[in-house]
């Protein structure tokens, strides 16, 4: 289904559009459920939190802004919000936001973000970009729901490092797709 | 987030934060920090958007899977059978009806039968009056057509109306923006034309893509601002 009809969906679920309802849940559940599934393991996890995920969208419908976000990142950012914060709760991890970011050197030298930047602003070349095992780490954080410390120990690094390799990660990755 | 450092407006680190947040590697408590943060501060919300928008390409790696339909059920369960929590539930369960949708569906087709078949006699009784009036409508529909006959000027009005019940009723038409609340354009006359004067504040919101629709309401109009009643007929505005 087309960006433009699941905004014209949300809208109408904004009136309490039942059929409307319906037809968002099946032209966008399968693609949410993999996200669950992917973040949670477990089937049964999964559908418990896709349902969920769908009472959140019945209810926060009017909270959707076209100008924003996309329709369809508005409800994968909902369906892997919720399946985060469940891993999260699980699997506790330390708070670390506000220690110091080791991201002052990440600056890139202006001939490189020049190329960078030519090279168009599409997130598959702009990941490309980044070394394959950084890239990976990406998205594998981002498809998994990972933490640092998980991240750190599925690879092998000290924590530190792997919170190095995804923070400058994301600058490039900025610089890259641009503002 | 309260530190005096975080609104030291360091837009790399901010652009770090709102990417360790999308990605989901914070905490449970840093990403409740981003979130409180994000209800005040409209360009690090900004931040959080473009990363939502740019990684989530990345979903569409996943292979597709539908879910079981148990879940659906279950999503309908949790909404629209939980047992009544405030005084508007008896309202919106009118909205979640099931049977009124049905209604809405056949009532166009009902109101067509009904012309059909009652014919040009209806408005010819013997005594050929100057104005006449028929209520058509197909048994339990909320809307009707109120076909109102002037044969001095040989005009024939036609002007949906809501059916008689409880004390009467009245139709509201609300103009619907994609992703914001439905907003009034007022409760449509029983008796007049069908002409709706459009406040001046709303004439900029008539553009081409607005959904206008219509709602039952208690006579007079919604008693909240909002449509509280079944939603009985819609359309998207087009140009011509």
């Amino acid at each position: 289904m087309r960006d433009d009809e699941i905004s014209y969906l949300i809208g109408r679920i904004c009136l309490k559009d039942r059929p409307a309802f319906k037809r968002l849940y099946d032209a966008t559940s399968a693609r949410l459920f993999p996200i669950c599934l992917r973040i949670l393991g477990k089937r049964e996890d999964a559908e418990d939190a896709l349902q969920e995920i769908y009472v959140k969208i019945w209810q926060k419908a009017d909270r959707f802004s076209p100008d924003a976000t996309s329709p369809s990142a508005w409800l994968a950012a909902i369906a892997r919000n919720h399946a985060i914060d469940l891993v999260r709760a699980r699997r506790p991890v330390a708070s670390d936001i506000e220690e110091a970011y080791d991201i002052a050197d990440a600056a890139r030298d202006p001939e490189e973000a020049s190329i960078l930047k030519s090279e168009g602003r599409r997130i598959d070349g702009c990941m490309g970009r980044l070394e394959a095992e950084k890239a990976a780490a990406v998205r594998l954080a981002y498809v998994e729901g990972l933490s640092y410390e998980e991240l750190a120990s599925r690879y092998g690094v000290p924590l530190n490092t792997m919170k190095t390799w995804l923070r400058r990660s994301l600058l490039k990755l900025r610089e890259c797709l641009g503002p | 987030m309260t530190s005096p450092d975080q609104n030291s407006r360091d837009p790399r680190r901010d652009e770090v934060i709102a990417g360790e947040y999308v990605l989901g590697v914070l905490s449970a408590e840093d990403r409740r920090k981003v979130e409180a943060r994000l209800q005040s501060d409209r360009a690090f919300a900004a931040m959080v958007n473009r990363w939502e928008e740019n990684l989530s390409a990345i979903n569409h790696e996943l292979e597709t899977m539908s879910p079981p339909p148990r879940v659906f059920t279950a999503v309908e369960q949790r909404l629209f059978d939980a047992p009544l929590a405030d005084t508007s539930g008896a309202r919106r369960s009118i909205w979640a009806s099931v049977a009124f949708w049905r209604s809405a569906a056949l009532a166009g087709f009902a109101f067509s039968m009904a012309l059909l078949a009652l014919g040009p006699e209806i408005f010819a009784p013997p005594e050929r009056p100057q104005e006449m009036i028929a209520e058509l409508s197909g048994s339990d529909n909320p809307i009707s057509l109120m076909a109102h006959y002037d044969a001095a000027r040989g005009v024939l009005t036609m002007t949906p109306a809501a059916t008689r019940q409880d004390g009467g009723k009245s139709l509201e038409l609300w103009l619907v923006e994609d992703g914001k609340t439905p907003v009034s354009l007022g409760v449509l006359s029983q008796s007049g034309d069908g002409t709706l004067m459009v406040p001046e504040a709303m004439r900029p919101m008539m553009n081409a893509g607005a959904v206008l629709a219509v709602s039952v309401e208690p006579l007079g109009g919604s008693p909240t601002g909002t449509a509280t009643g079944p939603m009985v007929a819609s359309g998207r505005a087009r140009s011509f």
